[in-house]
């Protein structure tokens, strides 16, 4: 009697656990996920929200396993306005040392827009032994850094694109349209900031002068301008076929309408934020098409040859009601938490030096493409998502539409040249 | 090149002066400075953005709908906050800080991130001088620029309330004494200041995207040419808008366009270091002669 009544009890108390394993594994407790970045752009908004979506859907399946514990995930996030203009980059760094010493994060992901706070930053991440997965700022000097200390700086990852595969995209695009239509007369905008300074300056040294092209002029715009006029007319004076640009701020916005107005007969090629996404087709009166502009992770653009990237962007629009509209870091901020989940898993701890060993071992098929990190912690792109993660270049044909013409493996179609920009051979 | 230089630099000396009036106008009269400029200058951009887009006004509705609306902001600011520190220098700019910052905060809390706040251009067209194309709106930003100095100067000279305000602005204590309400006409100032402002957003917008950053550098345009052109003179902030508005088309065209940014600091600091109260604060040249 007593034993039956005691395997009743026991039922009883177990049936809940049994009938919702993954509420009880919420019970558990979280696993913290630090969001330092610039809530107040796009890029980090929407980055958060993919952080969020895939931890959402982590924790529905129950969270994530720690040895033998399954324990959810929990975002903590903060502002720390590095990429607003005047904001100086230790104001960023105090946001980042805040959230890990209040919110006791198990690894940081997202991280700072600007590159100069990211180099910075390390020394904190460093002292601090805490993993990042940032997804935004691009300087190569990350990987320098940690290549020659990697004991030190073992615990930053880079997760999206940066400068020198950035470059090799452009690089690529740029040959094509040289191939295609002759262009051999570039004029170069940029924004005054690292990633696009280095940007421009390797593609001007390293690219344009070293493959034929003239380069017109150079121009660099300090974060906040909002007028492009005098650069528009050189170019416009000097024949440029190209208008190379390089811009993350929402005031370039200002650079296609005075290009449009300005009747400017060269074609922008390059990576102006508010164009990237498919927003900008009614920002812009619907006069942008012909307009090529970059992505830097597919995901963050549907793409007919890479189910995952276009499962990611729809899933991301039904769940939000609004699809993704920055070219940079939704899709990498995604992938992050997943890359995150299954190295902690891996490692069977939350020990820091485990789980960057762990994230060290990733080789995952995402919605990027194939995502693996070099001996910089960088993850390794190219041309084919199978194999690495891919960025792509799209160009806006006439009904509104955003077209995939870069790399060939992704191209739904030609670059076709708007009306009027003349093609020179 | 010279030609466009030209155009180019006398469009943005007028949207210089454009975004400086509201503000000058309201320290020339009641003394305040209204830090909460550049967030009222958003707020009448995100407030035509919403009535055009989300009431679903007619924009010829909708942007002098805007302005009114920003101007009441501003007298409702006035009544309700500036008039109880009145005279207090510090803690008037302290609060109009304030209440500038938490408003543009709050449009970012509220989700006013992104690319696709932008205000419709008046006619989508452009026109050639000479060799240079130039889009209708910088057209009508100068026609507009133009017409609110004018009406400005007419305003304060030929209304009963423009010669109050004057009478204001030139010795409080004797315009009381006439029967004149100082703080009805301070309250006036602060939104004449703000529906100025909502027009300067109304007007020069269209041209990019609205976003809430741009209220700081707004902000920091006006106070630039106020500084220079010596606070509180309609005369001043015109000099000033043409002074730096040249000098930063000339920098972007003929040195770096990098360096534009810097010019309005630069002239601020030659300013403060060879006329301190600005090219026509006559005023205050007064008082520091004193």
């Amino acid at each position: 009697m007593k034993k039956k009544l005691f395997l009743s009890i026991l039922l009883l108390f177990l049936t809940p656990f049994i009938a919702f394993p993954g509420s009880f594994a919420l019970a558990a407790e979280p696993i913290v996920i630090g969001v330092p970045t610039s809530l107040g752009f796009l890029e980090g908004k929407e980055s958060l929200k993919a952080v969020e979506m895939a931890v959402d859907e982590i924790n529905a399946k129950g969270g994530v396993m720690v040895g033998t514990v399954k324990r959810p995930f929990k975002i903590e996030s903060i502002d720390i306005r590095d990429a607003a203009p005047g904001v100086p980059v230790p104001e960023a760094l105090l946001g980042i040392e805040k959230i890990i010493l209040e919110k006791k994060p198990v690894a940081l992901v997202v991280g700072p827009f600007r590159s100069e706070a990211l180099l910075a930053g390390m020394d904190i991440i460093a002292k601090y032994k805490m993993p990042m997965l940032g997804t935004i700022a691009m300087t190569p000097g990350s990987e320098a850094k940690i290549k020659k200390d990697p004991e030190k700086y073992k615990y930053v990852f880079r997760v999206s694109l940066n400068v020198i595969y950035w470059a090799k995209l452009l690089g690529g695009t740029m040959a094509s349209l040289k191939n295609q239509f002759g262009f051999n007369k570039v004029y170069l905008m940029n924004q005054d900031i690292l990633w696009a300074r280095g940007t421009a300056n390797a593609m001007k040294n390293r690219f344009f002068l070293k493959t034929g092209w003239e380069v017109l002029g150079h121009d660099q715009y300090p974060t906040g301008s909002s007028d492009f006029s005098s650069a528009l007319m050189k170019a416009k004076s000097k024949g440029a076929g190209v208008l190379f640009t390089c811009f993350d701020m929402p005031e370039s916005g200002v650079l296609v309408k005075q290009w449009k107005s300005m009747k400017v007969p060269a074609l922008i090629a390059g990576f102006i934020s508010p164009m990237a996404g498919e927003v900008a087709w009614k920002t812009f009166d619907g006069k942008i098409g012909g307009l090529m502009n970059a992505i830097f992770e597919i995901g963050n653009i549907p793409s007919e040859y890479y189910a995952p990237a276009k499962r990611f962007y729809d899933s991301y629009e039904k769940r939000y009601g609004k699809a993704i509209q920055s070219g940079h870091g939704p899709a990498p901020s995604y992938e992050s938490v997943y890359i995150l989940k299954e190295a902690i898993e891996r490692a069977g701890s939350l020990d820091p030096d485990a789980i960057v060993a762990a994230i060290e071992k990733t080789d995952k098929m995402g919605v990027m493409g194939r995502i693996k990190f070099d001996e910089g912690h960088q993850v390794i792109y190219g041309n084919n998502p199978g194999q690495t993660a891919t960025g792509c270049f799209f160009q806006w044909t006439k009904d509104g539409k955003r077209k995939i013409v870069y790399p060939k493996t992704l191209a739904e179609g030609e670059i076709v040249l708007p009306p009027w920009v003349k093609k020179v051979k | 090149m010279l030609l466009g230089t030209l155009i180019y630099g006398f469009v943005n000396s007028i949207i210089l002066a454009l975004v400086a009036l509201g503000f000058s106008l309201t320290f020339g009269i009641s003394g305040v400075a209204n830090f909460a400029y550049g967030a009222l200058y958003i707020l009448a951009g995100f407030l035509s953005w919403l009535l055009f887009n989300s009431v679903g006004l007619p924009y010829i509705l909708a942007a002098p709908f805007s302005v009114l609306l920003t101007a009441i902001a501003g007298a409702l600011m006035y009544r309700f906050v500036l008039l109880r520190i009145r005279g207090m220098v510090l803690s008037e700019v302290i609060a109009t800080f304030g209440i500038g910052l938490s408003t543009l905060e709050l449009f970012k809390y509220l989700g006013f991130i992104g690319f696709e706040y932008t205000l419709p251009v008046f006619i989508d067209y452009s026109i050639d001088i000479g060799q240079v194309t130039i889009d209708m709106q910088r057209i009508f930003i100068v026609v507009i620029g133009i017409a609110l100095a004018v009406f400005l100067w007419f305003f304060t000279h030929y209304t009963k309330t423009g010669l109050r305000f004057r009478g204001i602005a030139q010795d409080e204590r004797t315009a009381l004494s006439l029967g004149i309400n100082s703080d009805r006409v301070g309250t006036l100032s602060v939104s004449f200041g703000a529906a100025y402002a909502a027009i300067a957003a109304i007007v020069i917008l269209p041209l990019g995207t609205i976003t809430v950053d741009h209220g700081y550098e707004v902000l920091i345009n006006a106070l630039a040419v106020c500084i220079v052109g010596g606070l509180g003179s309609t005369g001043g902030v015109v000099i000033a808008s043409f002074l730096l508005g040249y000098a930063q088309t000339f920098t972007a065209t003929y040195i770096e366009s990098h360096w534009v940014m810097v010019v309005p600091l630069v002239a601020i600091l030659a300013i403060l270091v060879i006329k301190p109260s600005g090219l026509y604060g006559e005023q205050k040249e007064l008082e520091e002669r004193i």
